[in-house]
């Protein structure tokens, strides 16, 4: 089965496309820091891309998987309708993976922590160990990323947008954040497609991981 | 077949329109979840827009009863309207369209409520003026031809007519949205009870009549049902009159006989008797045409503008306050 991988749970437009014959391929749009995410507008032309890469057509697309988060909410909605659409059109399974499983999953021989800037100053955060859930995602402020971190103990590495945005505080906590210019930072799509293959597949609902704040204000005034 | 999405608000909506602007299934998820919060919550309507985008989309190819393969056509809304909630509707109309290769209609939400005249069976054709009535929009416009220029002869200066009726209800008691509660409790009263102000300019402007009934709910009685009663007659006559002031206007200066009617608003009973009234050939559309739909945006696609596989791939939405009609 061909496999369809989306992510847009950060400002990054990640899309892999895995062949039933191992071929695998990613193509990605990043912007600049602080720039807007161009979800919308780069999430189909990167697919096409790849599907012109693959040899093959829509048609064949036999599962969609796609990160559900967390993440920003506005990203992960792009990403989730968009495959609703495309799962839509021929029929194809529509699966889920946990975004911060994602982009821990490259990262092989140690613990990992993978944090997600989660704007308003709070961050997202999950460890892994070799697949192994040491810390379901949840939703932290800064200063506790570093001691949630320990839960993959002392030597656990922290990647993602959050930890490079948070890297003082997580490594004053006695946490390694990895080089700037690494590639472990991203969400990579090719391990959305590994993910979902590998029996890591959820429901494809959003992982948003916070009510809306006319929920929790509305919750407030009740209490 | 026209598959057509529709979500910038708080109405998840999908339809299936055949060639002929014949109505197979037009669905309507509404989500009573914001009345609770007195109003429509962006970041909640988004949410709810994709929780039930799947089922609204599968319950229109029920309805119709026809296949994923009859679509040749796919039309979403675009904009104005709620960033987030667009989105879910547009995304996942775009993607579909792209994933089959079909041409793909980004629908301007305005253009939708004019283009829902000519759904069958009336088929209300241009020349025609149109009032847009609803809780987000107020606007009336000169239509020359389907798919062909819209000139705007007024728009509105601060709140939406659907605005003024809500923040009404609210200043007299009664729940959200406000809209039908008010107009209930104006059939008890005296329409010329009290005075209130239509607005002066050309434009529609409903911030004085909002803070005229505010006064006066401070003067008199409140706790009297007949005195809220006459204060809601009379509040909703200012709005229909003032509704009514720009459309005798509209049709003076443009010379137009005939009127087309849409959102929410259009279904005000008040405002259908005082339109009644007047010379023109009047359209009104059924109530489930004048809200938000997706049966309007298929009526708009049908008109032209669609974009061939894959031309259409980077589009995005646009936001409330952009667009051609704004
Ligand atoms: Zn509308």
């Amino acid at each position: 089965m061909n496999t369809l991988g989306l992510d847009t749970a950060t400002s990054s437009t990640a899309v892999a496309l895995a062949r039933a014959d191992g071929w695998l391929r990613e193509a990605r749009d990043d912007v600049a820091p602080g720039d807007r995410p161009a979800h919308t507008q780069r999430l189909l032309a990167l697919v096409v891309e790849l599907l012109e890469a693959a040899g093959i057509g829509w048609a064949q697309i036999g599962q969609v998987a796609v990160g559900v988060g967390p993440g920003g909410y506005t990203g992960l909605r792009i990403g989730l309708a968009s495959a609703h659409g495309i799962a839509l059109a021929h029929g194809a399974q529509l699966v889920g993976v946990g975004t911060l499983r994602a982009l821990a999953e490259p990262v092989a021989g140690r613990s990992v922590a993978g944090v997600l800037d989660a704007r308003r100053g709070e961050a997202f955060i999950a460890v892994y160990r070799e697949g192994e859930e040491l810390l379901s995602p949840r939703v932290c402020r800064p200063p506790e990323i570093a001691g949630l971190a320990l839960a993959g103990g002392p030597h656990t590495l922290a990647i993602g947008d959050g930890a490079l945005r948070f890297r003082e505080l997580i490594e004053l906590g006695g946490i390694a954040v990895a080089p700037a210019g690494s590639h472990l930072h991203a969400v990579s799509a090719g391990a959305i497609c590994r993910l979902a293959a590998g029996g890591h597949a959820v429901a494809a609902v959003p992982d948003y991981q916070r009510l809306a704040d006319a929920e929790l204000a509305l919750d407030a005034r009740a209490r | 077949m026209i598959l057509a999405f529709e979500t910038s608000c708080d109405d998840t909506c999908a339809a299936l329109v055949g060639d002929d602007g014949t109505v197979l299934a037009n669905v309507i998820s509404s989500q009573e979840v914001h009345n609770r919060f007195g109003g429509v919550v962006p970041e909640i309507a988004a949410r709810h827009h994709l929780e039930l985008i799947d089922a609204v989309v599968a319950e229109a190819f029920a309805r119709a009863g026809v296949g994923i393969e009859q679509v040749s056509l796919v039309a979403a809304t675009r904009g104005p309207g709620l960033t987030g909630a667009l989105l879910v509707g547009f995304c996942a109309g775009k993607s579909f369209a792209a994933a089959r290769e079909l041409p793909f209609a980004a629908i301007d939400h305005l253009e939708g409520h004019i283009a829902a005249a000519y759904l069958a069976p009336a088929r209300f054709e241009p020349p025609f003026l149109a009032l847009i009535a609803s809780g987000g929009h107020t606007l009336l416009l000169d239509v020359s031809a389907r798919g062909g220029p819209v000139e705007v002869l007024a728009r509105t200066l601060d709140d939406a007519a659907g605005e003024a009726f809500d923040k009404g209800a609210r200043m007299l008691g009664l729940g959200y949205p406000g809209g039908p509660e008010l107009s209930r409790l104006a059939a008890d009263g005296d329409p010329r009870s009290y005075d209130f102000p239509t607005g002066r300019s050309e434009d529609f402007s409903f911030a004085g009549l909002k803070t005229a009934l505010l006064y006066k709910t401070r003067e008199v009685d409140a706790s009297d049902r007949q005195v809220r009663a006459n204060l809601a007659a009379a509040y909703q006559r200012a709005i229909v009159e003032a509704l009514l002031r720009r459309v005798l206007r509209g049709l003076e200066r443009s010379g137009r006989t005939r009127l087309a009617l849409g959102g929410g608003v259009a279904a005000n009973a008040a405002l259908r008797a005082r339109l009644g009234e007047l010379e023109v050939e009047l359209f009104l559309p059924p109530p489930e045409l004048c809200t938000d739909n997706a049966a309007m945006i298929a009526a708009a696609a049908l008109a032209g503008g669609a974009l061939s596989y894959p031309d259409y791939l980077g589009l995005d939405v646009y936001a409330t306050g952009e667009g051609p009609l704004r």
